[in-house]
């Protein structure tokens, strides 16, 4: 086996000082400026006002007895039943009862509606102004410095991600640039942050895409831009048509044969 | 930190809370005082937990059972700290506090109007309007309590705890049918929830015991419980209830034949005299296994409260007279 | 238990330590070895630099391996239950000590009946009732001696 020469790159030591740690601070700082703006700039969650709570707890109500209709005996589901279809198709627990029919406002215009887009908008302006200032202040101050050499090898693969801004073909791909090692911060920072701001922070900007990505599922049910008056007509018709089985026939058969003395 | 103090210390023995709030000053000294949730301070420090805030409450709750105003009032204190007066569950925990402390009649009516006018301005504040109706209750005004509870369940129906609440203050009147559907109720949000099964039961068989009609609601009673075991392995409440039933059940349809061909209120065609045999016989055979390894103090057969226990016993035993006789 | 399953992970790891020394060992003395060789006689074939191991360094760190594998299979906490009603079961017939862990503290997400706040109901509570009760109770004598440890 041949050995590879080890390559050697006579670097000035004051690049450690000056480039690799200022952007590791920097990157720990701003992510906890970004942590300390997002809890500045989080708005408290609306109240809610009491008619559309009871909107959507009524909702739920028929969901909960949809599920779990077999826990009680067949006439206290049918009474159930018949109060919840009725009520849901005449409209007794919407919030404005005599707005049933008309079309669901336009999410554009409905104040409740513009609020929250609003709290999104604050949190991806806090994600994006300091990411953009100090990609730019990288590119300005510390492109093409190669600051530091991995201790491990590496295969060729690695070299576009650990020496972006370097374009020179044979160099080592255990040397890492200046912009990589931002790269890096951004990904690696998660648990440092963790440490110093606690679990839930703000800081990691991972957790905030993911958040995006995927938002819950309980907010998408009373969102805005759906109409109350359609869920109640849908859950009605799914009341309507539910069979129901009664958990207590048969319970004793069931217990004789399962619990032995 | 005691385990004990992360859950709610309404149903803890007398001794137990006594324990717990005897811890207060101790517990008072050691946990940070205040964590904001800004200061530069927080770098360093511990970072908050929910537990710590659940513990103050507990806490608060203990000390206020066993007559410690004073680390009440600290717990409260902090809790508004950090959590702002503003908080809805903090305004009932402050009514709570003032509760706790008054002196005569008066003061609770103090207290009841400031209840009202925090509803006035905010209808939607869950935790106090439940505060004015413990508060109603307390003060023996059971029918405005109902009638309070019945409003809070319309705004809000999937309030296990609220129906839970209803149902009892049904029973208190008497009202069997009302508690009935209100438990039924708990039922459909919890429908695992055994001991709310065993709840139903009893009711039942309250209900079967008060009217005339015994045969209408014992079966269904006899069915809760049997479900209550079901999902519970060894419930020492649910075979209670079973013995009880059964043997009940036993005696009734031994008298009136005739009732047995009519189907019941729920649909369900009546239980085969041989199951109830049976199952009588399944019950006594285990409560009597639980009582033996529980007084014997077996491993693993500790965790059955002492009065159940003791109550269990008295059963057996007022079972096994008449055949020794 | 857990004592002899420590005992057994800490011997399985001293072997595996051995094992990872013995290869070290070899491999430095056989390159020593076959450079000095491969001098002398200038044409040693490059393959002999990976010559395997000894056959008893690999059989002891699969040794190794398996012991400390069944050291921390051992050493595993008891399974939690996974029906309902052996679950709910268990917790009403052995309390807080069916879920005490390996130091006698109890877990710190038991919560006992999850259903139990059903019938306590907290944000009900009466606070003045249970102040009543509990001034009968010290007036009755309770002490803290009769009182059970949870």
């Amino acid at each position: 086996m041949a050995q590879v020469p080890v390559q050697t790159i006579h670097r000035d030591p004051q690049l450690f000082y000056w480039i690799l740690i200022p952007i590791t601070v920097v990157m720990i700082l701003t992510g906890v400026l970004r942590h300390y703006a997002t809890v500045l700039m989080a708005t408290a969650p609306k109240k809610q006002e009491l008619p559309s709570i009871r909107e959507q707890r009524s909702l739920l109500r028929g969901i909960n007895l949809r599920g779990n209709a077999n826990a009680i005996s067949g006439p206290s589901f049918q009474a159930r039943k018949d109060y919840l279809v009725t009520s849901y198709e005449s409209g007794a627990f919407l919030k404005e009862p005599d707005k049933k029919g008309q079309a669901a406002p336009n999410p554009m215009t409905d104040p409740a509606a513009m609020e929250g887009m609003m709290g999104m908008m604050k949190g991806n302006m806090a994600m994006m102004v300091p990411q953009t200032l100090i990609m730019g202040w990288i590119n300005a101050f510390f492109s093409g410095f190669v600051i530091i050499r991995l201790p491990f090898p590496l295969t060729i693969k690695f070299k576009s991600m650990l020496q972006a801004g370097v374009g020179t073909k044979d160099m080592d791909p255990q040397w890492m640039s200046s912009i990589s090692w931002y790269v890096l911060c951004i990904f690696g920072l998660q648990s440092v942050f963790n440490y110093l701001l606690g679990s839930d922070n703000a800081a990691s900007q991972v957790q905030q895409q993911m958040g995006q990505m995927a938002p819950g599922a309980g907010a998408q049910m009373f969102g805005p831009g759906v109409d109350p008056d359609k869920q109640f007509q849908g859950e009605a018709e799914n009341l309507a048509v539910l069979a129901h089985h009664y958990t207590l026939e048969g319970v004793e058969g069931r217990l004789l044969q399962t619990v032995k003395v | 930190m005691a385990s004990s103090l992360l859950h709610p210390p309404a149903h803890l023995a007398p001794s137990v809370a006594l324990r717990l709030s005897q811890q207060a000053p101790y517990l008072l000294r050691t946990t940070p005082s205040a964590i904001s949730p800004y200061s530069i301070s927080s770098l360093w420090s511990s970072a908050e937990s929910p537990e710590l805030w659940t513990t103050y409450e507990n806490l608060m709750l203990s000390c206020l059972r066993t007559g410690d105003e004073q680390s009440a009032h600290t717990c409260l204190e902090r809790l508004t700290e950090r959590f702002g007066a503003e908080n809805e569950r903090l305004m009932a925990l402050r009514g709570l506090f003032q509760e706790a402390i008054a002196k005569d009649d008066d003061a609770l009516k103090k207290v009841l109007k400031e209840y009202e006018n925090i509803l006035v301005k905010d209808p939607a504040n869950m935790p106090v309007s439940k505060r004015r109706i413990a508060l109603l209750r307390s003060l023996n005004r059971t029918s405005e309590a109902i009638t309070a509870l019945n409003k809070f369940l319309d705004a809000s129906p999937t309030d296990a705890e609220a129906w839970s609440e209803l149902a009892d203050l049904y029973v208190t009147n008497g009202m069997f049918p009302q508690a009935i559907f209100a438990l039924e109720e708990v039922l459909l949000v919890t429908p695992n929830a055994w001991n709310i099964h065993a709840r139903l039961g009893e009711v039942l068989y309250m209900a079967a015991s008060s009217e005339t009609g015994t045969d209408k609601h014992l079966p269904e009673s006899m069915r809760r419980f049997c479900r209550s075991i079901e999902l519970c392995d060894d419930y020492l409440r649910g075979y209670y209830g079973l013995k009880l039933t059964t043997s009940k059940l036993l005696t009734t349809l031994s008298q009136s034949q005739v009732s047995r061909q009519s189907k019941g209120d729920t649909g369900l065609p009546p239980p085969d005299i041989k199951d109830i045999e049976r199952l009588n016989e399944l019950a006594t055979a285990k409560l009597s296994e639980i009582v033996r390894r529980n007084t014997s103090g077996e491993a693993g057969w500790e965790g059955y409260e002492k009065p159940e226990i003791i109550a269990a016993q008295e059963l057996l035993n007022r079972d096994a007279a008449p055949i020794t006789r | 238990m857990t004592w002899l399953s420590k005992s057994i992970t800490s011997l399985g790891f001293l072997f595996l330590a051995h094992a990872c020394y013995s290869a070290h060992e070899h491999s430095a003395l056989h390159s020593t070895s076959t450079a000095t060789l491969s001098s002398l006689t200038s044409h040693g074939p490059a393959a002999s630099a990976v010559a395997s191991l000894p056959i008893d360094i690999s059989i002891e760190t699969v040794v190794a391996i398996f012991t400390i594998c069944l050291a921390l299979v051992l050493g595993t906490p008891e399974l939690r239950p996974i029906q309902w009603r052996v679950w709910a079961g268990k917790i009403e017939r052995e309390g807080e000590k069916g879920f005490m862990n390996g130091d006698g503290e109890v877990e710190k997400d038991y919560v006992g009946n999850p259903f139990k706040v059903l019938e306590s109901r907290p944000g009900f509570v009466d606070i003045r009732k249970q102040r009543k009760e509990f001034a009968e109770w010290v007036r009755e004598g309770g002490d803290l001696a009769t009182a059970p440890k949870s």
